[in-house]
């Protein structure tokens, strides 16, 4: 039982990064109808992103204050890079044809990652101990300081980012954007603004995810990003892409779906089995499991 | 004047007809090795180490009067990349390559090699690479099957564990390395009670460690890169799992202690011994070069290894007079007299392996140097 336990507690921590990094996939798809492939690799510049504030901006501080000014920072710095990189990969190919915006998404991540490369060269990096190694043992059952800190701050931010789009102006003009981009440009909202502002809002949660990257595994290299941009999303699309709580809840899913695999199966079939999920997911329920809200479209 | 002229410019040209003449007469060196990637640590040492030793050669007038050019490629371990570098490093002519890092790599590339005639000396400990036949391969380290039992020795008649776990990833060296454990551990009468396998960089290792909590261990020995021992040895901390941790020869890196952090301290690492206890006056002044050269110690051993296996073929060339890789390896492989190398005695067997090696358990510290806890 406590094996079981620990298996969870494992899952829920990578899910909960899945989660995070899945957001920023599913949120411009359900704008743009458009997969962002340079999203795990934006992922990954902000974990050196914030490597660099903390050695170069914090002079090597360890406190609690030096840790959230690292989070602030890096969400900022990667929401900028988000921008940008819709204002010049994207946009211009807003009235292109789909195929040529996915071809421009592909060659932003290979531009991300090679730029990761060049600025911080392509060796292993080495994240510092930021949060102090505390374990708790319930029965068994260890737990982490760090794992808390993750699955509790994904928690709070992804609560905090469902609440945005379903109780305020601009998260109604965000859903109106979902449905209909040219109905909801009549209607006076002002679709570039919410694009960028989606950029900013996925940018930055990815960017919490690369933090905690650094954070919980420590070795942070500059073609990370593709393994995590993969399995969040392998999330999105189990949850619903383009679909936000579903993005969170596939995320969580495949993080304890892993777990399990690699606990009870085999480490060496995890990816196989996380590919036939996806594949039994895409025959069975094409929308995922929370589905894309069809009806509101008409 | 006029004639002072013409025999300047006549001297000039001459000179300069000269240099293209003289470049094409190079000894070209080629190095294989992951210069980017997760042990581009280890790729670079080999690099910034063959182009130390060319400097130095050069230095002295070079090869039987051939200068070395270093020819480098990037194989980023990964076997598929490495089949392109062997077939790019034949192409520009190379006369012997020296890499790669990874068994992994080393193998893919071998054939290539070995199909034209090019000799290639590597660190890649897996057994397989010299059970081919290839007379081109020149391995400069030693086999995983002598850490094997080096280490079962250790684990099951010296320290008397009692339920031994073993675990690796995909890679050829480490796959190799670790069944060659397990067989030898059980030869010796010990008990593995699991054999896990783990996909290297994936870096989430904890529902494989959970899994073996709960069989209870008292050592683990890891047999993959330090890339992922690092972080298993953190995870393993973090999960409450008090087993000792025994990384094997590919965990001695300085990265592993950064990786595992606080966790590091009393995890054991087993290898050779490492560059800066090595006794000999040659490593002495090469590593003092190096440092001077580069403003850090060589990452691992392993650079140094192959820096030797480089090292052993000139020799080779040298002492036969011969540019013929033939004559050079049937050289190497019956020598007399060991060559004194920056890793200890270098003689090669019939089969292309290094005889010799002697293996030492090293011991994490508190500020993350190593202690030296069990000497063969």
């Amino acid at each position: 039982m406590d094996t079981f336990l620990q298996q969870l507690a494992n899952g829920l921590t990578i899910g909960s990064m899945f989660a995070l990094v899945a957001l920023g996939y599913t949120m411009v798809y359900g704008v743009m109808r458009l997969i962002n492939f340079a999203h795990g690799d934006m992922v990954a510049a902000s974990a050196f992103v914030g490597l660099t504030i903390y050695t170069q901006v914090l002079g090597q501080a360890v406190s609690l204050g030096a840790v959230l000014t690292i989070f602030l920072l890096s969400a900022l710095v990667m929401a900028g890079v988000g921008v940008v990189l819709e204002r010049l990969a994207y946009r211009p190919l807003r009235e292109a044809p789909r195929l040529s915006a996915v071809v421009s998404a592909l060659g932003a991540s290979l531009v991300i990652q090679n730029g990761i490369m060049l600025i911080w060269g392509p060796r292993m990096r080495i994240f510092p101990e930021l949060v102090p190694q505390v374990y708790w043992d319930f029965g068994g059952v260890v737990i982490s300081l760090i794992q808390v800190i993750i699955l509790a701050l994904s928690l709070v931010l992804m609560v905090a980012l469902y609440l945005f789009v379903e109780k305020t102006r601009i998260g109604a003009a965000i859903r109106a954007s979902y449905i209909d981009q040219d109905a909801a440009r009549l209607m006076g909202i002002n679709v570039n603004s919410i694009i960028a502002l989606i950029f900013i809002i996925g940018s930055s949660l990815g960017a919490v995810g690369g933090l905690f990257i650094g954070l919980y595994y420590r070795g942070i290299t500059f073609n990370m990003g593709w393994q995590y941009g993969l399995y969040a999303f392998i999330a999105a699309i189990l949850g619903g892409i383009g679909n936000i709580p579903g993005a969170m809840l596939g995320g969580m899913l495949l993080g304890l779906f892993k777990a399990f695999i690699e606990g009870y199966v085999s480490s060496t079939w995890a990816d196989a089995f996380t590919f036939i999920l996806l594949i039994l997911i895409l025959i069975v329920r094409p929308t995922g499991i929370l589905g894309e809200r069809v009806a509101e479209k008409v | 004047m006029n004639r002072c002229i013409r025999t300047i410019l006549v001297a000039t040209s001459v000179a300069l007809l000269a240099v293209p003449a003289f470049a094409a007469d190079t000894l070209k060196v080629g190095v294989q090795a992951p210069i980017t990637g997760s042990y581009a640590n280890e790729g670079q040492g080999i690099e910034n180490g063959v182009r130390l030793l060319a400097e130095q050669i050069n230095a002295k007038g070079g090869v039987m009067g051939k200068q070395i050019e270093v020819v480098v490629c990037d194989d980023q371990g990964t076997a598929m990349a490495a089949a392109i570098c062997a077939k790019d490093l034949v192409n520009k002519g190379v006369s012997m390559v020296i890499g790669s890092y990874t068994s992994t790599c080393a193998q893919a590339a071998q054939k290539t090699y070995f199909k034209a005639g090019v000799l290639q000396t590597s660190d890649g400990t897996a057994d397989s690479l010299t059970e081919k036949g290839y007379w081109t391969f020149l391995r400069n380290s030693f086999p995983n099957s002598a850490e094997a039992k080096f280490v079962a020795n250790y684990l099951v008649n010296i320290k008397k564990y009692q339920r031994i776990v073993v675990i690796s990833d995909f890679s050829t060296y480490a796959d190799g390395l670790a069944n060659a454990a397990e067989a030898a551990i059980e030869k010796l009468g010990g008990k593995v009670i699991s054999r896990d396998k783990i996909k290297a960089d994936s870096q989430n290792f904890t529902p494989v460690l959970t899994n073996i909590k709960s069989k209870k261990p008292d050592a683990i020995f890891f047999a993959g890169y330090y890339s992922d021992g690092g972080l298993l040895r953190a995870q393993q901390i973090a999960l409450g799992i008090k087993a000792d941790f025994y990384g094997g020869d590919a965990n001695d890196n300085p990265d592993f202690a950064k990786l595992a952090g606080s966790a590091a301290q009393g995890a054991f690492i087993v290898n050779v011994p490492s560059p800066d206890v090595l006794p000999y006056e040659i490593a002495k002044s090469f590593i003092a070069d190096y440092q001077k050269k580069y403003g850090e110690m060589p990452p691992s051993i392993w650079g140094l290894m192959n820096i030797d296996g480089m090292r052993a073929i000139i020799h080779g060339m040298e002492q036969t007079k011969s540019f013929d890789a033939k004559k050079v390896v049937d050289y190497l492989h019956n020598m007399s007299t060991p060559l004194e190398g920056i890793t200890g005695q270098i003689a090669f067997a019939k089969d292309g392996n290094r005889k010799g090696g002697a293996y030492v358990v090293k011991k994490i510290q508190a500020d993350g140097t190593y202690a030296n806890e069990y000497v063969q």
